[in-house]
């Protein structure tokens, strides 16, 4: 299972708070003081892992059996409505958002579109890509990209980073012709 | 058979002879205090040379410290009592515990959202340890112990509770009782624990189990876990709960 190995590789240099070797953290606390640094510590960590693994999307069923959720070596996991609940706490806080009314799949943001966007423009005032119109493609996957964070980035995040840029008047976003919308382009103002 | 003196004359003697027995008495305490106000004034004077002398050794050394502590306590002088006065200017003892409490109080409200506002000395003194300036390297518990009860001026909320071999500091205001206690004791080295644990070890009453567990929650130092192996819930203690490194 190559997919299991390079994830349970990643994961060898991942800083895993201290709750998560603490049993009880995998229980809803009944106390309302200590479910909200409860829930705090799990929002923090669902996106502090998700930044770590570069991952931008979540199936909630699978999401269960993931390492984030089951620790088995305290032998505690996540319920599903759990899951939910951190799922539903970080898409008030901004960064989640759910794909489907059943809430089974949702993006992850670790950062937000604003802070994308901002990464992206630095990129493209250091590429001298002022004025030029270049496609998403070229952000995400492009050979001037390799070193970025947002190298690799799936599609939608890079579009809604370029969405926010275009809101404050640093960027256009210009449709594509394909009907998935994967030849679109920008144009930084630079 | 010898006659006794009788009359006003036995009793005025009898008078002057307690008078002088008493004045000899008091000239004997007197020369007695004097004396052992003399002594207590050397001894003072040479602890305080004593104290001049190894004030560094003082500052440096745990064991040296307590020595010197009890030392000074037998004697009655206090040299924590306060930052000024002699023994503080001369040691600056005063200002080792005044500066250690005002480090405790940091580092309990800063780990309080951690361990809801109970902690092992142990830990403390790591944290301790940890900031970094040299003569904090050697803190030991005991000192611990004397900065917090220094605390105690401030008003409730700093108490050390002895729960078996170990100490905790208790950081927030809050009575805990007996059974509260003995609780901690029982969890102290799993850093959980469970009702029937507390009904079958203790003999006490579901009730006064439930109570004291639900008290413990409401005070934010228990965490519940619904998923140990035999389905029992488990009261977990964050501030007993060691994580490596």
């Amino acid at each position: 299972m190559a997919v299991e190995q390079s994830l349970s590789r990643a994961l060898a240099s991942f800083q895993w708070p201290w709750q998560y070797e603490f049993p009880p953290f995998f229980t809803l606390q009944t106390n309302l003081d200590t479910r909200n640094k409860q829930m705090d510590a799990w929002c923090d960590l669902t996106l502090a892992y998700y930044r770590h693994i570069k991952a931008f999307t979540m199936d909630v069923n699978e999401a269960q059996s993931s390492p984030l959720f089951n620790n088995s070596k305290a032998n505690r996991k996540l319920s599903v409505d759990f899951i939910r609940l951190i799922l539903d706490t970080l898409e008030k806080r901004g960064n989640v958002e759910w794909q489907d009314t059943s809430k089974s799949r949702c993006l992850i943001m670790w950062r937000s579109p604003q802070e994308w966007g901002q990464l992206i423009y630095q990129w493209a005032c250091d590429q001298g890509l002022g004025s030029s119109v270049c496609t998403l493609y070229e952000i995400h996957s492009g050979e001037y990209a390799t070193e970025q964070e947002f190298y690799n980035m799936e599609p939608w995040m890079v579009k809604k980073a370029i969405v926010a840029l275009a809101r404050e008047g640093k960027a256009e976003y210009i449709p594509g012709t394909a009907p998935d919308d994967s030849d679109a382009g920008v144009k930084f103002f630079t | 058979m010898a006659s006794r003196r009788r009359g006003i004359g036995a009793i005025d003697k009898s008078r002057i002879d307690k008078a002088k027995f008493a004045a000899k008495g008091t000239e004997i305490a007197d020369l007695q205090l004097s004396h052992i106000a003399g002594q207590l004034e050397t001894f003072k004077k040479h602890l305080e040379e004593f104290a001049s002398k190894h004030k560094n050794e003082i500052r440096k050394n745990p064991e040296f410290r307590n020595h010197f502590q009890q030392m000074c306590a037998r004697i009655g002088v206090d040299p924590l009592a306060s930052s000024k006065g002699f023994w503080a200017q001369t040691l600056g003892v005063g200002d080792f515990y005044y500066e250690l409490g005002v480090q405790i109080i940091e580092i309990c409200l800063a780990t309080r959202e951690r361990n809801g506002g109970l902690m092992t000395f142990e830990e403390l003194k790591k944290h301790v340890t940890k900031s970094g300036s040299k003569t904090r390297q050697d803190v030991s518990e005991e000192d611990l112990a004397r900065a917090i009860k220094k605390l105690r001026v401030l008003g409730g909320g700093f108490t050390v509770i002895p729960v078996g071999g170990r100490r905790l500091v208790q950081s927030v205001p809050g009575e805990l009782n007996m059974d509260h206690t003995a609780v901690l004791q029982k969890a102290e080295s799993t850093a959980f624990i469970s009702k029937s644990v507390l009904i079958n070890e203790l003999k006490w009453s579901e009730v006064r189990a439930q109570s004291v567990l639900d008290h413990l929650v409401r005070e934010g130092m228990a965490w519940i876990d619904d998923q140990a192996s035999d389905g029992e819930r488990l009261y977990w203690f964050p501030g007993l709960f060691e994580t490596r490194g």
